[in-house]
């Protein structure tokens, strides 16, 4: 059985069973008036049966015969870590800090990760980037974005 | 038929006022670019300008956002040809023989050739969907809740059944999508489920933010895992003098135009990722009809012809599920709908009736738009391909910029951006795992639909589940989804098609 198909199924075996019991908190009523809860639930448990056929389906088809090493359940990682944190970090600090400064630093942030060296294009594009989506959404558009405490 | 000619030339008049002129405009360059970036494609791109949409009236903002789907479609081949990665999904095809061609000097007619032949596919298609649409939006007319819940659970195995993967898991993601959908205010008893108590889920998963975090985060992140010295490419920009094609690649690519044409304006009719399957169904076509097969692979332009024609066309007549049953069938015309429904306007049976300059100004405005796209990707195509040296490691951080900025306004609220990022972890594990996210999506924005055609059928027949199955249209569409579950599982019974579903999974 392959290791990264396997911890799929798991996991839609699990959320199909979670669902399911979740929506028993809620009232199923009858076939005649149905209530809220019975449609997540008949969703819930028929996840839960396909995740079930989808486990037996690789039992079956890896006793058949050796397969390839078996592929790791996670992607390799290489700088996305490093890259997802600096846009959790960015919203996180979105409404503090406000639009310009996060899209500057956001932008410095992603630039560096993804390899650029020379710290005055880092800084030079992440100045125009910013500067040119402030005037396009907040200037041009109008759209309110949140000033934060420089106050633009 | 003589009707609705009349009524297309209104919609001209709708189409053709300098306003919409310039939305429509707005939504061919947005298209083309999102067609030739790789990793934004169409989905990710009416998502994102579905905010700048909202001061708009919904003829214009239907008008802009259809723009970008069948702009996408002239862009993404560009992509292909030039360096040899899809510009989207529907141009994966055209990079076979494409870049063989440009490899070869000819970038340029390829490149002319893709432009030419998605104007006559898109055209042709259009034609049809005038002339087809309002007699099936007559017919649909009297689907009461139980023919539309049949019709969308036979939409979503035939999806599920067609996007190549494994079935099971394709159905099991369209039950995730379904589950997710269910988040919220219930829309019959007004009950809230699965909130946990928060007021930002009161109202729902917001779909954009999972359109935007599977097909656009998602994309970004399955580049950044990727060693940094891979992501780059050479580009080689034909100049304008070398656009021109030969008499002889006219003569060659003119049937494959037209049955392109044809295979792709069938299969959009059909629930699944038309443009995607349409392509490689006239890819396969044009190589058995080929006087010399051996040429297809090492640069044939009836390779490149067929298919760019055959996606056009395919995504001109996928706008017709969506019109006249207000149900999308892959999703990006799943995005449109929720762009619809953003500006108070619900597509079904009776939308050619209650919104006809809307109906028929967008119609119009696709003639309109599939001229400016040709001008756009033919005298102006070097200008676009310039865009393809732009060097990844600063286009992947502008599109997350972008998609973080876009995302927030669409409701100025920061847990979009949130439910945005979770949705995007979650699309580049399930690229991992093989999982496709299509149907998830169309699951998310159909799920509400579905669920209340289930529950309005049984509360009109008592309870009966045999509602479904009494009433011609609705059984019509379950046998239907039967056959199509059963297809498979003949296959594996007479022992065919292993090594396909094997290969499948892996893929």
């Amino acid at each position: 059985m392959r290791s990264k198909d396997a911890v799929g199924g798991v996991v839609m075996l699990l959320f199909g069973v979670l669902t399911g019991a979740l929506s028993l908190q809620l009232p199923l009523g009858t076939f005649r008036a149905p209530g809220s809860g019975l449609f997540p639930f008949a969703l819930g448990a028929l996840l839960a049966l396909l995740a079930v056929l989808y486990l037996n389906s690789l039992r079956r088809r890896g006793s058949e015969a050796a397969q390839p090493a078996p592929a790791h359940w996670l992607p390799p990682l290489g700088r996305m870590p490093a890259f997802l944190a600096a846009i959790v970090a960015a919203t996180a600090l979105f409404v503090p800090l406000g639009f310009p400064v996060t899209a500057f630093v956001l932008m410095a942030a992603l630039l560096r990760i993804l390899g650029m060296k020379r710290w005055g294009a880092v800084l030079a594009i992440s100045l125009g980037t910013a500067l040119a989506s402030y005037v396009l959404f907040d200037r041009w558009l109008q759209i309110p974005l949140p000033k934060g405490w420089i106050g633009l | 038929m003589l009707e609705s000619l009349q009524y297309l030339l209104t919609g001209f008049g709708v189409a053709t006022t300098p306003e919409n002129l310039f939305y429509c405009l707005m939504g061919a360059i947005v298209g083309t670019l999102v067609g030739i970036l790789p990793g934004l494609g169409p989905i990710a791109g009416i998502a994102l300008l579905i905010p700048a949409t909202f001061n708009l009236n919904a003829t214009s903002a239907i008008i802009m956002l259809a723009g970008i789907y069948y702009g996408a479609m002239y862009g993404g081949s560009t992509t292909s040809i030039l360096i040899n990665v899809p510009g989207e999904t529907a141009s994966v095809m055209t990079c076979i023989d494409g870049y063989q061609m440009a490899r070869k000097g000819r970038a340029g007619p390829a490149l002319a050739i893709c432009a030419i032949g998605s104007f006559v596919a898109g055209t042709i298609a259009i034609f049809g969907l005038v002339f087809l649409a309002p007699p099936l939006a007559d017919a649909a007319l009297a689907f009461g809740p139980p023919e539309f819940f049949s019709l969308m659970v036979f939409g979503f195995v035939v999806l599920s059944n067609v996007t190549g993967g494994s079935l099971l898991k394709a159905l099991m993601m369209a039950i995730v999508g379904l589950i997710i959908g269910t988040i919220g205010i219930d829309p019959v008893s007004g009950d809230p489920r699965f909130t946990f108590a928060s007021t930002a889920l009161l109202g729902g998963i917001e779909f954009v933010a999972v359109a935007i975090g599977l097909f656009g985060i998602a994309e970004v992140l399955k580049n950044v895992e990727q060693p940094i010295e891979q992501l780059e490419q050479a580009v080689l920009v034909p100049r304008l003098r070398e656009l021109f094609p030969s008499l002889r690649d006219l003569k060659d690519s003119l049937w494959p135009i037209l049955r392109g044409t044809g295979l792709g304006f069938g299969i959009g009719l059909v629930p699944g990722p038309a443009p995607v399957i349409a392509t490689y169904a006239s890819y396969m076509v044009e190589k058995r009809l080929a006087a010399h097969p051996e040429e297809f692979g090492q640069g044939a332009i009836q390779g490149v012809a067929g298919p760019e024609s055959a996606n056009n066309a395919a995504c001109q007549s996928a706008f017709i599920p969506l019109f006249v049953l207000g149900i999308p069938f892959a999703p990006p015309t799943a995005i449109l709908l929720g762009a619809f429904l953003i500006h108070g306007v619900t597509p079904g049976p009776g939308l050619i009736g209650e919104h006809p300059e809307l109906f028929w100004g967008v119609i119009a405005s696709m003639y309109v738009g599939n001229f400016i796209l040709l001008l756009l990707n033919l005298p102006f195509v070097p200008l676009f391909a310039n865009i393809l040296r732009v060097p990844k490691k600063v286009l992947l951080p502008l599109v997350i910029l972008f998609c973080f900025t876009g995302m927030y306004t669409v409701n100025n609220a920061v847990f979009d951006i949130w439910t945005m990022l979770a949705f995007g972890a979650l699309g580049w594990l399930m690229r991992h795992w093989a999982y496709e996210a299509a149907p998830l999506l169309l699951a998310l924005v159909l799920g509400p639909k579905l669920e209340v055609a289930f529950r309005q059928s049984l509360m009109i027949s008592h309870g009966d589940f045999g509602i479904f199955l009494s009433r011609p249209v609705s059984l019509a569409f379950l046998l239907a989804t039967l056959l199509f579950l059963a297809m498979p599982l003949a296959r594996k019974l007479f022992g065919v098609g292993r090594a396909r579903a094997d290969g499948g999974a892996a893929a």
